[in-house]
């Protein structure tokens, strides 16, 4: 002040107004101040009470969306996760329920742009691609699915990326499997094997999808490892019989099918499964006992041979029955089976093991060649037949 | 509209100094006081708008619910009462708060001396909050702007600021209160710039951007950085996406035009019927925006931001975007023509984001192979419309980019917003907020043709020099011999430090009579020396000069001392009269 007064030419009157205004001046700017402090405060807790209140309608709507989209009502589901989203604009699993929402209502354009602009922001989301994935395979866009599908498993997870890729690899595997891609299928699950944990399910699960894609040997492995747990689970024992009985390995199938049918929870099977799993017990069971392997006596196994030439001659003779003319086919088995003697007898065979096998490979050549002349067999003629495909698979462990 | 008579400030002689005391006891208080109290409206305003927005948002939880929906009852018959409280308020206590608040604060600026009552501003917050809350398809900037702008005048006249700072402060306010809204200083600032005050004025700027980001500080920390819709990754991948970002250009134009068509048509009508039914327009306004909702469009209702931010992710279909803009625009020119408090950003936004987010959509489902996104689409939507319908092509370019934080949009933001604004032009000559002015009587100047006005400069005036030219250390008598020569009423004498004297023939012979032939003309002359003058110089900054000198010199800027030509009074008056 005393500087002012120093340098001003002012008269005493104009210094004291000058003074006067100085401080009132500063006094309203003080004021200003106070106001600005008061105001913050109270701009503050409103601002508080309503954060805290869009929070809980957040998450009071996404519950009910998600409840909603569980229970199948993708329609309410859709409206609640849109309210949820208005009061959580960034929840990324909000945005991705609501397009799945979108698209569970069958309002597949909008969820696809939906999707699509996510993905936008998101290029790299395995989430958002496996989306994108599972609509344009309910869209019958086979190549955009493909697409999708392998972005997803080379995209981004949270968290448990590790898992989310395995299970996409066995949606992605399903997918081919659907379209008959076996080989293609095949490729994915074993990808997935070779990085999954030893756990009992997610070896079942697998080893079915394998044998979907037509794959027992791997789908039985699998099986196999399946068992090693404990308690060992029936699905288990029940694919490792099926996968080895579709594999020609009889002896082993009838152990594993012994075993699922003794299993406690075989019962809760159902009747046509049950039924269907105890034909091919007996079936295995039957094989077993035409099957003359080297593990028997030489005299069981040329009884059997002999009983096996006996059934492939009714086979070949009734076949021929039907027809006018001699298929050439038919011709040529004929002519093998004349070059074998007539009558044999068991101790011929016990000397002479290549004759043996010749009369087996004629014994299986007939089974399958009058399959194909004459229709499916039945009986022994059946089974033989099924020996036919793997003669060497039958007792293989 | 009625504004209350400016008051002076002086009502205690005694105790406040008169603006003529002031200037004396302290003249650069004024000065000083205009950037502290920029900063001062800023915080306030930050403030009042964070208040406003969290006021709308409460309201429209209480009355409309958390999640409205359409065939909720409430939806038909909570705008529709809203509509009658505010328009009760609206003719009995805040006649002031009637209207979006854009050409209130222009003709607070242009008219009243920078006035705005603390009533106003009370009455611009209750009614706007109340009526776009229950539902009126109308935005929360343009209240705010007013907001901000009152702001600015109660603190300015609390402090007995001269009048010439007090109307500064409107458009200092403005750009607080709308920066805050938009959560964008510069989009606020060039808006204020194009819209309130029209052109570029130094005098205002450091304030206005000074208060625009203060009221942006305080915004920001309450409500985050983040704009006020998310923005999803905007990109232009393929250059042949320029042509559907011009076919957007050409239908936001078009849907400009519809709009203000609308508007124009509508709220004349409305305003020229008797005055009972002011009482009871806002009621039915918003029974028919009620009604669009309950019908199946509850995103029409409001300021609409989250539906602009679910456009923008791809949440709906182009149909669907198409019907909303087309109902959007309906609902507005409803309850905007009724009178009821609010704003038109927020729907020209909206509407503007629906159409863009239409055509990208309609792009993704035909032409595939095209790699735009529906966000950008809607993005340049909303520039696209700014542009059309409000006629401020500055600010849509720059408000986009400031939302979008992403300067590879420049090019169909530029090239949709011009196509729409050039179309605009040339469907609508007069712009919409000046068709508003014109609809309430006033006449306050047009910020499109202020911008476009070409100012005379010098050059426009300046004529070769025609008249002798002597030195300085000439005798007077030659000079005199000189001028008689060629018969001058005035010459230029040039000085030895480079300065220029125009002497008249008066003078002249006054020096003849007073020394001697041979003294030198520079010795005879008074101290005082000709402006410096260039030729890009206004017209009119030449004038002050007149009456002290009878012609001026015009100068050359990159050769010192070299004259390009000279003006005089008459030739100045001339031009100006050729206009």
């Amino acid at each position: 002040m005393s500087a002012l007064q120093l340098r001003s030419a002012l008269t005493p009157e104009e210094r004291q107004q000058k003074q006067k205004l100085i401080v009132r001046d500063s006094l309203a700017l003080l004021s200003l101040f106070a106001i600005v402090v008061v105001l913050f405060f109270i701009t503050l807790f409103l601002f508080h009470s309503f954060s805290v209140h869009r929070q809980e309608l957040a998450q009071r709507w996404r519950t009910r969306g998600e409840g909603a989209l569980r229970a199948g009502k993708p329609i309410a589901a859709i409206d609640a996760l849109r309210s949820a989203l208005a009061y959580s604009p960034d929840d990324e699993n909000l945005q991705i329920e609501l397009a799945e929402a979108l698209a569970a209502a069958g309002r597949t354009q909008e969820a696809v742009a939906y999707f699509n602009t996510l993905l936008d922001s998101r290029p790299g989301s395995g989430m958002i691609n496996l989306q994108l994935a599972r609509m344009a395979s309910k869209q019958g866009e086979e190549a955009a699915a493909l697409e999708y599908y392998q972005t997803a498993l080379d995209g981004t997870w949270e968290g448990d990326g590790y898992i989310r890729r395995r299970e996409v690899r066995l949606e992605l595997a399903q997918y081919l499997i659907d379209r008959k891609r076996y080989d293609q299928a095949k490729n994915q699950l074993l990808i997935a094997a070779g990085n999954a944990p030893d756990d009992a399910g997610l070896e079942i699960t697998m080893a079915a999808l394998l044998e979907k894609a037509q794959d027992p040997g791997n789908a039985l492995h699998l099986y196999k490892k399946a068992i090693q747990h404990r308690p060992v689970r029936i699905d288990a024992l029940l694919g490792a019989g099926r996968t080895t009985y579709a594999l020609g390995r009889y002896l082993p199938a009838k152990d594993f099918l012994e075993r699922a049918l003794n299993h406690p929870e075989f019962e809760k099977e159902p009747a046509g499964l049950q039924l269907q799993y105890r034909d091919m017990l007996s079936d295995a069971d039957h094989i077993l006992l035409l099957y003359p392997g080297p593990d028997r006596s030489v005299r069981d196994r040329a009884e059997r041979i002999l009983a096996n030439r006996n059934t492939a001659q009714d086979r070949l003779a009734s076949c021929l029955s039907t027809k006018n003319v001699m298929p050439p086919e038919l011709q040529a088995l004929n002519n093998q089976w004349q070059q074998i003697p007539a009558t044999l007898r068991r101790l011929q065979l016990e000397q002479d093991p290549e004759l043996e096998q010749k009369i087996m490979q004629l014994v299986y050549q007939t089974e399958e060649v009058t399959s194909q002349q004459c229709g499916t067999p039945t009986g022994n003629d059946a089974l033989l037949l099924k020996i036919a495909k793997a003669p060497e698979a039958v007792e293989q462990r | 509209m009625t504004f209350p008579p400016v008051q002076e400030t002086e009502t205690a002689p005694q105790r406040i100094p008169t603006q003529a005391q002031l200037e004396k006891i302290a003249p650069t208080r004024d000065e000083r006081l205009f950037l502290v109290l920029s900063i001062f409206i800023g915080v306030l305003s930050g403030l009042l708008v964070v208040s406003f927005r969290i006021a709308i948002e409460w309201i429209k939880i209480l009355t409309l619910g958390s999640a409205p929906h359409a065939g909720q009852l409430r939806l038909l018959f909570v705008p529709a009462i809203a509509g009658l409280i505010v328009a009760a308020l609206v003719q009995l206590a805040f006649p002031a708060a009637r209207g979006s608040g854009v050409n209130q604060t222009k003709a607070a600026l242009y008219i009243y001396n920078g006035y705005i009552s603390f009533k106003t501003v009370i009455g611009k917050f209750i009614t706007s909050a109340l009526a776009i809350g229950s539902g009126h398809s109308l935005g929360p900037e343009d209240p705010s702007l007013q907001i901000g702008a009152g702001v600015a005048s109660i603190v300015a006249r609390r402090l007995n600021l001269s009048r010439q700072r007090l109307r500064l402060f409107a458009p200092i306010g403005a750009a607080a209160g709308l920066a805050a809204a938009f959560n964008a200083p510069i989009s606020a600032i060039l808006f204020v710039i194009e819209e309130v005050i029209g052109r570029w004025s130094a005098a205002v700027l450091g304030s206005v951007v000074l208060s625009a980001i203060s009221s942006v500080v305080v915004a920001r920390w309450f409500w985050g950085s983040e704009p006020i819709f998310r923005i999803p990754t905007v990109t232009l991948r393929d250059p042949r996406e320029l042509i559907a970002y011009a076919v957007l250009g050409i239908v936001g134009g078009f849907a400009a035009l519809v709009f203000s068509k609308a508007l124009g048509y509508l709220r004349p009508r409305l305003r020229a019927m008797p005055k009972w039914t002011q009482y009871c327009q806002s009621g039915l306004a918003g029974l028919l925006v009620g009604m669009i909702g309950f019908f199946g469009f509850p995103q029409v209702m409001g300021p609409g931001y989250e539906v602009i931010d679910q456009a923008m992710h791809g949440q709906f279909a182009w149909k669907l975007l198409l019907v909303l803009a087309l109902l959007k625009i309906l609902a507005t020119t409803l309850s905007f023509s009724s009178g009821t408090p609010g704003g038109m950003f927020a729907p020209t936004l909206f509407i503007g984001a629906m159409l863009g987010a239409s055509v990208g959509s309609f792009e993704k489902l035909f032409f595939p192979h095209l790699t735009g996104t529906v966000g950008s689409y809607a993005l340049v939507g909303m520039g696209v419309l700014f542009a059309g319908f409000l006629r401020a092509p500055l600010t849509s370019v720059f408000m986009v980019l400031e939302v979008s934080g992403n300067y590879s949009i420049i090019l169909p933001v530029i090239l949709a917003n011009m196509i729409a604004y050039l179309l605009s032009r040339g469907l609508q000559p007069v712009p919409i907020f000046e068709v508003f002015t014109h609809q309430d009587g006033l006449a306050l100047p047009s910020m499109e043709e202020i911008r476009e006005e070409s100012e005379l400069h010098l050059e426009d005036a300046l004529i070769p020099v025609q008249v002798p030219i002597v030195k300085g250390n000439q005798s007077i008598a030659n000079a005199g011999e000189i001028v008689a020569a060629t018969q001058a009423k005035a010459f230029l004498v040039s000085l030895w430090d480079g300065s220029w004297y125009a002497l008249t023939t008066g003078e002249l012979t006054s020096f003849s009579a007073t020394l001697t032939p041979e003294t030198p003309i520079e010795q005879a002359l008074p101290p005082e020396r000709l402006p410096l003058l260039f030729p890009d110089l206004p017209l009119d900054s030449a004038l002050p000069y007149f009456p002290r000198w009878p012609l001026l010199p015009i100068m050359n800027r990159a050769t010192k001392g070299t004259i390009e030509g000279i003006v005089t009074l008459e030739d100045v008056l001339q031009r100006y009269h050729k206009i």
